[in-house]
């Protein structure tokens, strides 16, 4: 290893990669394409609560609530119910037991199912509580004996509601980071078509300097551009440090799994042609963010699910280290043997 | 210090079953050129990227300049200059960073693009992207390139292939200035005549192996046939072609027998070329 010559080469990938039109062209756009939809996207939350209720008995006063702020609409089943509030459409959903009446008669607690999303605030946990003791109390006219027994449906993620826009930030992330994994692949697959690699294998270069100064070229276009893009949104507000280590992860993901597509790739059509499938894949997670229980587990299967769960829980709940170590050790393994798996392969290629 | 700038010894390469090189064996000494001759498929540039550290032999060694290929791979390649068959230049970037950027890689600090711009017949072009330039002047940009480091040993594969006379001429040059420099030029080419012109000995390689290596000269006294060529007229107002084989006991009396009894239009000496000797030699010709 011989890092004035990787310093070299660093210093050239980087003056291609700006050379490249069409790379730079899509970079730019999707920057101010990304830029655009966070800022036009909702600054704020919309602050009526979205109330689903199932109750087999009638409870009219339940659905006839003109309180400012809830929105109480009934749904016909519990299962129904707990979809409603896994795709987004109520932030709680209330479900009364069947023999709700005769167990209050015989002076038992029912017990009331409380159903929320995996982001409701702490408030509204304790507030639903104290609705539904008081809703029963309007419906019976004096206090009811209740079990209220709470569920979250998908991840917990107590805090505060998040607004869209802030949602969109691990989605901007990884979009940028994956943006990359397109100028890279395409840098090296041209380095070994267009044997610029051999010509120079024939200087003191070795192979090892090569994919060192290509790791550093990746991941350093990856990670400024989404620590940039990152800290441009307020993203790096809470934790920074955390976001930047999973930023620098992802960075590396991003070139480990650039080297898988350039040992593949022989022009540029090909690489689009790889990349784009790749692309779609690691981008799936961050929609579990933007539309929280609309995918469901399988969704950890890709790597990238790690990073933007890390970067979602740090960037919009203030997650620290206690909470996200797990995902970073998961997305750090997922790198390490992607990366391994990218320098193997084409490793073989270059010689 | 060996005497010898590059040293084959039973150099053996295989691809699958196929045996690219094999078992081949010769010496270059410092300072001489070298012509690698073959047709495509010989080896000869599985020989090339044997001696310049590229692939590493199946069997035999490379010493270059006194030292194991094999086992000083990086210190060989300090003193080597290549310059290969496919254009293979940084096309987005102009002719001065290119050259730049090797000699860099060669730790080179005082370096001037320019010079050897001109030396290469592309002054003025320097700082235009290559992707801009003919064939020619990318091959010439090559050859520039490949003596960026002042090679001790220039490894040329087939420098002129395709070019125009002119870029062709320059890079014959360049070949000949580096040898006047002191450098060992091993030049694989498909042209006789270029070979013939340009190198100290020539190797005659074909399905792995060398089957001649010696002077152009030698190999021509050795294997070659020379002749008078005539055209003549014939008393029916015809042009026919006469030859008759020199260094024979019968050449005196047929060449005055033609001057007596034919009407001499045209004559010259006929000498063998690379290309013949090698057709006789492996039955098949350099160009297929």
């Amino acid at each position: 290893m011989n890092i004035h010559i990787i310093s070299i080469l660093v210093s050239k990938d980087l003056s291609l990669f700006f050379r490249k039109r069409a790379i730079i062209i899509l970079t730019f756009v999707g920057l101010i394409f990304y830029l655009v939809i966070y800022f036009v996207m909702p600054s704020s939350v919309d602050e009526n609560l979205k109330i689903g209720l199932y109750s087999p008995v009638s409870l009219p006063v339940f659905t006839q609530i003109d309180e400012e702020g809830l929105e109480i609409s009934p749904v016909e089943s519990e299962e129904m119910l707990k979809e409603a509030v896994l795709d987004g459409s109520y932030v709680v959903g209330i479900s009364i037991p069947v023999d709700v009446a005769e167990k209050l008669s015989s002076n038992q607690k029912p017990r009331v199912n409380l159903y929320f999303t995996p982001d409701a605030p702490q408030e509204i946990k304790d507030a639903m509580e104290v609705v539904v003791r008081e809703l029963a109390y309007m419906q019976t006219g004096q206090p009811l004996a209740f079990d209220v027994s709470e569920e979250i449906l998908g991840q917990d993620m107590t805090g505060t509601l998040i607004p869209p826009r802030d949602r969109l930030r691990p989605l901007l992330a990884i979009f940028i980071i994956m943006m990359e994994i397109l100028g890279l692949s395409n840098l090296i697959s041209e380095e070994i078509e267009r044997r610029t690699a051999q010509a120079l294998l024939v200087t003191p270069t070795t192979v090892t300097d090569i994919f060192i100064a290509k790791s550093i070229s990746g991941i350093g276009l990856a990670f400024v551009q989404a620590v940039l893009i990152m800290a441009i949104i307020g993203g790096m507000n809470r934790q920074p440090l955390i976001i930047l280590v999973s930023l620098l992860l992802g960075a590396a993901l991003a070139t480990g799994v650039s080297f898988l597509i350039s040992a593949r790739a022989r022009d540029f059509m090909s690489v689009l042609a790889w990349s784009f499938p790749i692309l779609i894949i690691l981008i799936i997670p961050s929609f579990t963010v933007m539309f929280p229980g609309a995918i469901t587990g399988w969704v950890k299967i890709i790597p990238s699910y790690y990073l933007v769960d890390t970067v979602h829980r740090a960037a919009n709940f203030g997650s620290g280290w206690g909470d996200v170590w797990v995902n970073l050790l998961i997305l750090f393994g997922f790198t390490a043997a992607i990366f391994w798996a990218g320098i193997y392969i084409l490793r073989r290629k270059f010689q | 210090m060996s005497d010898y700038a590059i040293v084959a010894e039973d150099l053996t390469y295989c691809y699958g079953d196929l045996v690219a090189v094999d078992h081949i064996n010769f010496k270059v000494a410092r300072g001489e050129i070298l012509g690698f001759l073959g047709p495509n498929g010989a080896g000869k540039t599985t020989t090339i990227n044997i001696l310049t550290g590229q692939m590493k032999p199946k069997s035999g060694r490379a010493i270059l300049l006194g030292m194991d290929v094999a086992e000083n791979v990086k210190k060989v390649k300090v003193d080597i200059g290549v310059c290969f068959e496919t254009t293979n230049l940084y096309e987005q970037m102009t002719a001065i960073e290119n050259l730049n950027l090797f000699a860099r890689l060669f730790g080179i600090k005082s370096f001037d693009a320019n010079v050897l711009l001109n030396r290469v017949g592309l002054e003025g072009r320097g700082k235009d992207r290559v992707e801009t330039y003919s064939k020619g002047m990318k091959q010439r940009l090559m050859v520039a390139r490949s003596i960026v480091n002042q090679p001790q040993i220039l490894f040329l594969d087939e420098p002129t292939a395709g070019l125009d006379p002119t870029s062709s001429k320059a890079i014959h040059n360049i070949i000949i200035q580096e040898r006047e420099r002191g450098a060992t030029v091993f030049l694989t080419t498909h042209d006789m005549m270029e070979a013939d012109k340009l190198s100290d000995r020539v190797s005659f390689m074909n399905q792995g192996r060398i089957v001649a290596l010696d002077t152009p000269l030698n190999l021509k006294q050795q294997y070659g046939k020379r002749a008078l060529k005539a055209k003549v007229i014939t008393p029916g107002g015809k042009l026919e072609d006469r030859e008759i084989a020199l260094d024979t006991a019968e050449t005196p009396g047929s060449v005055k027998e033609l001057f007596s009894q034919e009407n001499v239009v045209t004559i010259h000496s006929k000498e063998a070329t690379l290309e013949d000797i090698f057709i006789k030699i492996t039955g098949r010709g350099l160009v297929e």
